[in-house]
């Protein structure tokens, strides 16, 4: 329960990061994708149903305000999550290049579906300059806050792991002695 | 092994179950958005005033930061008046920040008088859209301040947009230079109706497209583009921005140019919403 709270806490402050503090480091007008760090690295770091669970928030925060099509974004990050979950446990939690790759490769499968449903269904063909100016900008951009971040997001999670261990360890001393 | 595969089952079934419920939720978002708005309405008031803080926050840092940058140039060019020359930056400073905001609340007020005729409110950018396709404002005043669907939105001398969404305490600004936004416009001069269309491909040289111009029209580079007569949601002769580069098109029937919009959409902090709605005979 206290981590899936921490959990939606986490997604209203990376929301927040996105639309208000994404307006001063904006480089050249491309803000980078935060919510979309948060399924992939959780599904990475605690497996599919967790990544599936914030994948499911955070698409529907991106979602609420600025997207004619609700929902979308949800079904997206939901499936990036469930995804993400395979690599649940395969490799060592300080493997940071893993989630970056994950990161690399979502990012840029969702926004060109995004792409193709705002532009290219409306005969928007140039396709070339979509990805060139705004996908891989932002795709990179993402990356590089993904290596910032990473540490933070596991600190947070091996924290939320760690409380729960320690209580069953002090409950099983007490019943030693 | 049993619990492997029940945890791999119950993690599918979870997936299906999510998949079902976002597919519900894009198939009703064709129709209404009756389900969506509740949803907004109950997060805006957790998300709107952190949104808020978090402004003024970026702002008060941004104003420290470039402090700090304007006293380094400063201490680079003149090491040995390092003394004298760091009181004066900094009173500098503080002058410039308030002839800055001076300028800003006279431009604002100018404009209040150019379109005296309407009543307005201000509001002050407190997000942008969460995505890069489309470049979307929210603004920190809602329907408890009179704001509704449709009220036309200025800046700084000409149109930034119109009001597309309105919760109690947020609205949302769909701006001209977005790619899906339209705007009938007219020379100011001539009354010669033509379109403004927003487009995400022109958005490094800040322009936006102008067309459907008859063929017979002559127009100039420079030419004041207002918003015009016919359009049945935007109030008549609202600056938009200068015709430049206008051209016969390809079908000789029309022509169509570039537009550069009359506000800085880079760096818009407030705005001012006009609160009368054009009223349509149908």
């Amino acid at each position: 329960m206290k981590r899936k709270v921490c959990e939606l806490v986490l997604i209203v402050i990376f929301y927040l990061l996105q639309v208000s503090v994404g307006r001063v480091i904006a480089v050249a007008n491309i803000v980078p994708n935060f919510l979309i760090i948060l399924p992939i690295i959780f599904g990475f770091l605690k497996g599919r149903n967790e990544g599936m669970f914030v994948g499911f928030f955070a698409g529907v925060m991106y979602d609420l305000y600025f997207s004619s099509l609700f929902g979308f974004t949800a079904l997206c990050f939901v499936y990036i999550g469930y995804y993400a979950g395979f690599f649940y446990e395969k490799y060592e939690k300080y493997e940071i290049l893993i989630p970056m790759a994950m990161v690399l490769v979502f990012d840029f499968v969702y926004e060109f579906l995004c792409y193709i449903g705002n532009f290219l269904l409306h005969n928007r063909l140039n396709a070339g300059f979509f990805i060139s100016r705004i996908i891989i900008p932002e795709v990179v951009y993402t990356c590089l806050c993904t290596l910032i971040l990473y540490k933070l997001l596991a600190y947070i999670n091996d924290k939320l792991d760690t409380v729960k261990t320690k209580k069953r360890g002090v409950n099983f001393d007490e019943g030693s002695i | 092994m049993r619990k492997k595969f029940e945890s791999f089952l119950t993690s599918k079934y979870i997936l299906i179950g999510l998949t079902v419920i976002c597919l519900f939720f894009i198939g009703t978002s064709f129709f209404t958005d009756s389900l969506t708005k509740p949803l907004q309405t109950a997060v805006s008031y957790v998300v709107v005033p952190l949104q808020k803080g978090m402004n003024n926050l970026g702002l008060w840092v941004s104003d420290k930061l470039d402090n700090l940058q304007e006293i380094s140039d400063v201490l680079e060019k003149n090491e040995e008046l390092q003394s004298q020359v760091d009181a004066l930056t900094e009173e500098n400073n503080l002058l410039k920040q308030e002839t800055y905001e001076l300028d800003r609340l006279r431009e604002l007020y100018e404009l209040d008088n150019q379109y005296s005729q309407y009543s307005k409110v201000g509001a002050n950018v407190i997000g942008i859209s969460s995505d890069n396709w489309y470049s979307s404002l929210t603004i920190d005043k809602g329907s408890d301040d009179g704001i509704q669907v449709d009220m036309n939105v200025v800046a700084s001398g000409g149109l930034v947009g119109i009001v597309t969404e309105v919760g109690s305490n947020y609205a949302i600004v769909k701006t001209i230079v977005e790619d899906n936004s339209y705007v009938s416009g007219m020379i100011i001069d001539t009354n010669e109706t033509c379109i403004v269309q927003g487009d995400v491909e022109l958005m490094d040289s800040g322009m936006v497209h102008l067309g459907y111009f008859a063929s017979d029209v002559t127009v100039n580079d420079g030419d004041k583009i207002v918003t015009s007569n016919v359009s049945d949601k935007y109030l008549q002769g609202i600056l938009i921005g200068y015709a430049t580069n206008v051209t016969a098109d390809s079908n000789n029937l029309t022509q169509s140019g570039y537009l550069i919009p009359a506000v800085d959409f880079n760096n818009l902090q407030e705005v001012l919403v006009i609160t009368d709605l054009k009223t349509t005979t149908d």
